[in-house]
């Protein structure tokens, strides 16, 4: 009992923080959301969305891009992941580190940092135009092709890291067994080493859908103006338009839209066999 | 009839940087054969079947499987056989899964699959646990699932890695009673890596003893205990009580020789010749140690002492026994007419000269 009570007390401050500063403003940014110009309850705002094919190819948009983002991070952080997991304690920890390095670099900067490699006069243009490989220089940022490079840039450590966790935990000698019985290398990756990094995968797709749909600095800067997404329109609604009821509407169709996607991607993955082998 | 060789081995040579893990191996397995790896950790055993597993590739000499030159064929297409210390199965897996990977691999119909992962899954008398996933079995079973999984594909040969290590005593002992019954029930020539000189003494044909990467000796459990070619051999393989003397005689029939501690200790004829003056260890088993009550008549091969320890093993009782400046260790069978083990108690102690092994001294 004392330790119950205990537990309340040690908790309580926290606890307080977040009911202050976190689902108290939440809950009147519901209400809020149901409010139309005259303040009164209404369902304008979530009506105008579903109805406006504008808000509908934004949503549909920032889905997309989150998803080539998840795409980019898994294909690019797998082998990564691998070499972390085959390499020494030490040459882990080198990995690491400059894997995290970037993260601290304020990531607007990091954005800017960007703009040299991509942009019209960045280097890859320069390079290519010197080289006589195009006459116009490429469109690599302003775009959706550079929101989801960098949001991969963003969140790859993410990625990285809930694999390499999982794939630390495998015993190596199963490739080893799986070799022997006959299974190249390739064979043994597709039947042994992946299957069982689902747990990881998992992990590191649900946490980089969820930030990439929630992402906003990142698209307003590499996107530029012609390529909106859910978090800019929110913000655009809130502080440009000070239309606050649709930004707190948008906002919501956004955590519901992710929350949604998110729970149907693991009910899908994680099956009876999935739990039957994975529960603790 | 001439013998046919499942594996070669000619001069094997194997380094990690510049460290000589194995050196010389020589060795031809014949169909059929259990043949166990036998030495301390380090000796270089596990290193040598991984190169015959193809996990490893010999820096020097030849591999020859079924007569194919092995060197530089990776695993996958050596069609082995391996079972290893740690189970590892397939968590992902169920059991009949695990046991059909190799048979997938190698396009099996999928009514033969069934057949041979059944039958396999009875010969390790385990036909009931084939839905379950490998956490829900106990470690003895998993190690069986192993044993079927690595036989299932009929391999060439099949490697046991230290198969037995991570079981407790008693399940030790009963895999190792089910291991010589399947290599007795269908004959696969195998190698079996083990520190463990009980289930190399029980399980092979012959034990291939290692030390330092080098081959100390090759021979029958028989030969490699009652006949070592080192010292190393003996003292690796059963417990010994070691004496170190100088020889004072010589003749065709035996030898004589002083201990440090002042006994005189004869010795049947040794393989090896001995000269008067020889610095020598001499070692006598202690189950070849008889021991009665009281003084000894001064003989050779024959000495007084005090009971120092006895300690009761169920079958036997270990002793140990002061003798001069030695102390001999003495198993003694308890036969109900045994005397009062008490410690103190003044003992004799006599073996014959055909159990005193005689080496040239290397310590000391």
């Amino acid at each position: 009992m004392s330790k119950r009570i205990s537990i309340l007390l040690l908790t309580a401050p926290s606890m307080i923080v977040l009911l202050g500063v976190f689902l108290i403003p939440m809950l009147l940014m519901l209400l809020l959301s149901f409010q139309d110009d005259t303040q009164a309850f209404s369902l304008q705002n979530y009506l105008l969305f579903i109805q406006d094919p504008f808000y509908l190819e934004i949503l549909w948009r920032t889905i997309r891009i989150s998803l080539w983002t998840v795409l980019c991070t898994l294909l690019l952080g797998f082998p990564v992941a691998m070499f972390m997991a085959q390499a020494s304690g030490r040459m882990r920890g080198v990995v690491t580190i400059l894997i995290l390095a970037p993260h601290l670099i304020s990531v607007v900067i990091r954005n800017f940092g960007w703009v040299v490699v991509l942009g019209e006069k960045g280097w890859i243009n320069e390079t290519l135009l010197r080289l006589g490989v195009i006459d116009q220089p490429l469109r690599l940022m302003y775009n959706e092709l550079g929101v989801v490079i960098g949001l991969t840039d963003s969140f790859i450590a993410y990625m990285v890291l809930a694999i390499a966790t999982s794939l630390y935990a495998i015993d190596p000698s199963l490739s080893k067994v799986a070799s022997i019985l006959g299974a190249s290398r390739l064979r043994t990756f597709f039947t042994v080493t992946l299957p069982l990094t689902l747990p990881g995968i998992i992990a590191g797709t649900t946490l980089v859908f969820s930030l990439s749909m929630s992402a906003f600095v990142t698209p307003a800067l590499m996107g530029g103006t012609s390529v909106k997404v859910m978090p800019v329109i929110a913000y655009e609604q809130i502080m440009s338009t000070l239309n606050w009821p649709l930004g707190a509407a948008l906002s919501f169709l956004l955590l519901g839209s992710t929350i949604l996607l998110v729970t149907l991607y693991t009910r899908l993955i994680e099956t009876k066999r999935y739990k039957e082998v994975f529960a603790s | 009839m001439s013998k046919v060789i499942d594996v070669e081995l000619r001069n094997i040579m194997k380094k990690f940087q510049n460290n000589v893990v194995v050196r010389d191996f020589n060795l031809q397995v014949e169909q059929g054969e259990f043949v166990s790896f036998l030495g301390p950790s380090g000796c270089g055993k596990t290193t040598t079947l991984n190169m015959i597993a193809g996990f490893l590739d010999p820096d020097e000499g030849e591999l020859l499987i079924k007569g194919r030159r092995m060197n530089g064929v990776p695993p996958y297409k050596r069609e082995l056989g391996m079972v290893f210390q740690t189970y590892s199965l397939f968590p992902h897996m169920t059991v009949a899964e695990n046991v059909a990977y190799g048979l997938k691999l190698r396009k099996v119909g999928k009514a033969e699959m069934q057949e041979r992962v059944k039958r396999v899954l009875e010969l390790v008398k385990l036909p009931h646990v084939a839905e379950r996933y490998p956490k829900q079995l106990s470690g003895g079973q998993r190690q069986r699932i192993a044993i079927a999984r690595a036989l299932v594909i009929e391999p060439s040969l099949l490697l046991l890695d230290e198969p037995l290590s991570n079981l407790d005593a008693k399940l030790r002992e009963e895999l190792r009673d089910e291991l010589k019954r399947l290599h007795q029930e269908i004959g696969v020539t195998t190698i079996f890596v083990t520190h463990d000189q009980e289930e190399a003494l029980s399980l092979s044909d012959r034990i291939v003893v290692l030390n330092h990467g080098r081959v100390e000796q090759i021979g029958t459990p028989e030969e490699i205990y009652n006949r070592p070619a080192s010292e190393f051999v003996h003292t690796f393989i059963g417990k010994t009580n070691r004496l170190e003397g100088v020889v004072l005689a010589q003749d065709g029939e035996s030898l004589t020789v002083k201990t440090m501690g002042g006994l005189i200790v004869r010795a049947a004829r040794q393989q090896r010749v001995f000269v008067p003056g020889e610095r020598v260890a001499m070692f006598v088993r202690p189950e070849k140690i008889r021991m009665a009550d009281g003084a000894a008549a001064s003989e050779v091969n024959h000495v007084s002492g005090q009971l120092m320890i006895a300690s009761f093993l169920g079958a036997f009782t270990e002793c140990e026994v002061k003798v001069g400046g030695h102390t001999l260790s003495v198993k003694v069978q308890m036969d109900g007419q045994g005397m009062p083990l008490t410690p103190g108690r003044a003992v004799n102690c006599r073996w014959e000269s055909e159990d005193v092994l005689v080496m040239p001294a290397e310590r000391g």
